[in-house]
């Protein structure tokens, strides 16, 4: 009889290794990769790699322009504010804050988004439908105005954004994770789950779950994209983050009157909110290309 | 003359690591008003070799070939423009799933409509759009579809893929072709609409001479409506030649067992005893077998096939195996007999 | 030989639930009774919209039945939940497209550790030698069950399929158009082991397909269907060389040129 193992040299990639496989062969999303990852170690170890305090001003440096400048000093590498604080600890702050904090909201979403559009998918008739569009009111509004009227209702605050972004999020997670659940368990292997005796959970868990799992990835990006554009709106207009802490939006409203003066403590507060954006969507195209790529193999 | 003829075609896939040849030196040639089966199974390279004719492969395969005409054109001269020109005036193709070729937003008669060739009409330029509508009327009955009305204004998830089928074709008869390759037009349809389509292909061929490339996986159903049979394996010319030839008597060990697999072969066989079936199985692309392909399976397999075998020709019945069938070359050599 | 599975009067009939009032019935299949012997295979053959798609499901237990009682070794299959495990241990089936069949995200291993898992005690260890042991009476190697079924053939994956039908040994395998969509040599191959594996383990098969060469060599019985109804029975030769009813005259018909008008 023929040996066991033949296939010595062979290595087996899943499907999740495939996608990483086409991932890694483009350029531009690995680019969009390694920032997102950059982006989170910064969100991670941030408060405690910052140079100085975040709050705390040196009134004796006030309105330094970044190092690079004539001016500048080397010590405060991006310049300071109006009130002395140093414009690179205040923008890794922020990192945490804006970056981190869109993290979370999509996670919590996610979640919540993905189990009511499971239970969604597995009833049928009116409940089902109910489940699947109750929230779709949420998406008629356009969702920094629904943001600003739950803060206004709330009260301003960091912890009341958050909530007003996760309600804005889950609609959307909620129509692709039935979609997506009711396409798969149209498949023959879910039908053979079922034949061999599975619970309706364990099917959703074991057979549906790891085939979706890729376009929900794909989804997350673009809401988490979203989320940190409305993050940074609201700190913008004073109805998210509060004095004095740190966040991208809050920082460049703040520098909005010394424009003429100091252009340093508005554009680099930009330019760290475009940059988290455009890693985002790399990191969301290469996921989508990959795919699709996967699919046409 | 020859209407088409191809002499060692192959294409490539041509990657960072190693070459893989798809399609390995085959050779093929059909005469006018001639009906063809290109017989192989899945891997065999068949579509693919289909469209290499027709040139709509995608960039990444290579093809060349030694000989490649086309009613006595040399085709391989002409730069890619031309060739494509020429090709496409003359040749037309059928695929395997009609309902996913054909539109499902337009109605069928606005994609007929398309399909027509706008040099065949004559009249004014306000007469073109009624002329059109009589050319799109007047295919359909050529396919056999009396009620063209319904058929104008449905859609095509509204008809049976036999139905598709149908407008497919009328939709390749357009241009007037003088070869139309059907690659595998049955395969998605119901055996009992089979027929029907069949049918029509030979009434097509008699009454229009028109060439037709018939490629299936089954050499059972096209047996009844082919003059002549070419037989591929994984990417390889194994035999060719009449069709009552190739049935009555294979030469190539391949097609002695695809003979036997089928089953008008089996009549006489008692029921439920074992059918006769090559061990093993396919190979994949990236682990072809050198010289002939059939090597690991075949059960005359010898030293002398790690070297791809010529092609030799028994009276127009040609094959190309080191030790065919029935011949009077026998191996000398002790048989190795590979575990599979 | 005893009878291993017996219908009786077995019927399906959906209700439209589209109007309020007015509930319209279709009867898809209306009361049928036929039985099956061990080492037995019977044929299922009719037009499309006969019926045939959903016997299979109500056999396999993916859909339940309006009425009519379905016997296994005399013992009756009830409809409800906990004798569904039992039914899904003896009645098993293969479907038709082994594209779709397996789970793409899976290893080999872990789709076929999912029957043994919810429907035997086992241990790991025990888990993985009947594994082995099931891929290679299917023809494959105990590698195999590292692999991932994009990394298979059609062949090897319609083997997978039917590696998991048999692994729980039932007593009855439903082949759904299994071999329809393979190419000769590999229907061959596939025939051959379903052969062998009926001597072996003495089971009872219920082909439904359309090829009538494949039901002529393999099939002991034949019923045809139309319409829900079993318009005639009996064993194979006999129908197939002498057809009473209309309806089998014309499926004959239609493919009697594959059969008999072969030109020669």
């Amino acid at each position: 009889m023929a040996r066991d193992k033949i296939y010595l040299e062979e290595i087996f990639p899943s499907p999740f290794m495939q996608l990483w496989q086409v991932f890694r062969k483009t350029p531009v999303a690995m680019l969009g990769g390694s920032c997102f990852v950059f982006l989170i170690v910064l969100a991670i170890f941030g408060p405690i790699l910052a140079p100085y305090s975040p709050i705390e001003g040196q009134l004796d440096m006030l309105l330094l322009p970044p190092a690079w400048n004539n001016d500048g000093n080397v010590s405060y590498l991006l310049g300071t504010d109006e009130l002395g604080r140093d414009m690179l600890s205040r923008l890794m702050y922020g990192t945490s804050l804006t970056f981190g904090l869109s993290f979370i909201v999509v996670i919590i979403s996610l979640i919540i988004g993905v189990v009511i559009g499971s239970l969604s998918a597995l009833t049928t008739g009116l409940k089902s439908s109910f489940l699947n569009h109750f929230l779709d009111v949420v998406l008629s509004i356009p969702s920094l105005l629904l943001a600003i009227i739950i803060v206004a209702i709330l009260g301003p605050g960091i912890a009341n954004t958050v909530w007003a972004v996760v309600l804005v999020l889950i609609p959307q997670f909620i129509h692709i994770t039935r979609y997506a659940v009711k396409e798969e368990s149209r498949k023959d292997y879910v039908l053979a789950s079922k034949l061999d005796g599975a619970s309706p959970f364990r099917i959703l868990y074991y057979s549906i779950f790891p085939n979706i799992t890729d376009r929900i990835m794909g989804q997350a990006t673009l809401a988490q994209s979203a989320a940190i554009l409305d993050i940074a709106t609201l700190g913008f207009l004073g109805l998210g983050a509060q004095i004095p802490l740190p966040e991208w939006g809050a920082t460049l409203a703040n520098g909005l009157d010394l424009f003429y003066i100091a252009p340093w403590t508005v554009y680099l507060p930009g330019l760290a909110i475009l940059f988290a954006v455009v890693a985002t969507n790399l990191v969301g195209e290469g996921i989508r290309h990959a795919l699709k790529v996967r699919k046409d193999r | 003359m020859n209407l088409l003829d191809i002499r060692n075609l192959s294409i490539e896939l041509i990657s960072d690591d190693k070459n893989i040849r798809a399609v390995d030196k085959v050779s093929l040639s059909m005469k006018e008003g001639e009906v063809r089966g290109l017989v192989g199974e899945s891997g065999s390279g068949k579509s693919l070799l289909a469209q290499a004719l027709v040139g709509v492969l995608n960039d990444k395969w290579h093809v060349h070939a030694d000989r490649f005409h086309w009613r006595g054109i040399d085709l391989l001269r002409l730069s890619i423009e031309e060739r494509k020109a020429v090709l496409s005036r003359d040749i037309a193709m059928i695929f395997q799933e009609p309902m996913a070729c054909l539109d499902p937003t337009t109605s069928i008669g606005e994609q007929l409509i398309e399909a027509i060739d706008s040099s065949q009409l004559s009249g004014f330029f306000w007469q073109k759009h009624q002329q059109r509508q009589l050319a799109a009327i007047r295919l359909l009955h050529k396919v056999g579809i009396k009620d063209h009305k319904t058929c104008l204004k449905s859609y095509p998830h509204q008809l049976t893929e036999a139905f598709c089928q149908r407008v497919m074709i009328a939709m390749a008869l357009a241009r007037r072709p003088i070869l139309l390759i059907a690659d595998e037009p049955t395969a998605a349809m119901e055996i009992t609409n089979e027929g029907q389509i069949f049918r029509l292909l030979a009434s097509l061929n008699q009454l229009k001479n028109m060439a037709i490339l018939l490629i299936s996986h089954d050499i059972e159903n096209i047996t009844s409506w082919t003059n002549t049979i070419t037989v591929m394996y994984s990417g390889q010319f194994v035999e060719a030649g009449t069709t009552s030839q190739i049935f009555s008597n294979p030469l190539h060990p391949y097609t002695r067992a695809l003979v036997d697999s089928s089953p008008s072969a089996n009549l006489h066989l008692p029921a439920k005893s074992r059918l006769k079936a090559l061990p093993g199985s396919i190979p994949i692309l990236q682990h072809l077998p050198i010289g002939c392909r059939l090597g690991p399976r075949c059960p005359r397999a010898h030293r002398a096939c790690v070297v791809a075998p010529s092609v030799t020709n028994f009276h127009g019945h040609e094959v190309s195996c080191h030790f065919p069938l029935t011949s009077l070359k026998k191996p000398r050599s002790k048989a190795i007999k590979e575990v599979c | 030989m005893s009878e291993l599975l017996e219908i009786k009067d077995l019927c399906k009939s959906y209700k439209h639930k589209n109007y309020w009032f007015n509930k319209k019935i279709t009867t898809v299949l209306s009361p049928i009774s036929f039985s099956v012997e061990a080492h037995q295979t019977l044929a299922i053959i009719g037009d499309t919209g006969s019926g045939k798609s959903t016997l299979a499901k109500i056999l396999v237990g993916a859909e339940q039945a309006s009425g009519g009682c379905i016997y296994l070794n005399g013992q009756a299959l009830q409809n409800t939940s906990t004798s569904f495990k039992q039914r899904c241990q003896h009645i098993r089936m293969i479907f038709q497209d082994s594209g779709t069949t397996l789970n793409p995200s899976l290893t080999i291993l872990q789709l076929l550790d999912e029957p043994l898992k919810l429907n035997t005690s086992f241990n790991e260890k025990k888990r993985i030698e009947l594994i082995r042991t099931t891929l290679q009476k299917v023809g494959l190697l105990g590698d195999h069950m590292n692999f991932y079924p994009h990394m298979l053939s059609g062949g090897q994956k319609q083997r997978i399929s039917l590696a998991r039908a048999i692994i729980l040994e039932p007593k009855v395998i439903i082949l759904d158009e299994a071999l329809a969509s393979l190419d000769p040599s590999l229907r061959s191959q596939m025939i051959n082991l379903l052969l062998d594996l009926q001597q072996q383990m003495g089971l009872a098969y219920i082909l439904i397909s359309h090829n009538l060469g494949i039901i002529r060599h393999f099939s002991d019985n034949i019923i045809v269907l139309s319409e829900g109804e079993i318009v005639e029975s009996g064993v194979t030769r006999e129908v197939m060389s002498k057809p009473k009813h209309k309806v089998t005259q014309k499926l004959l018909r239609n493919q009697g040129f594959q059969l008999n008008t072969k030109k020669a």
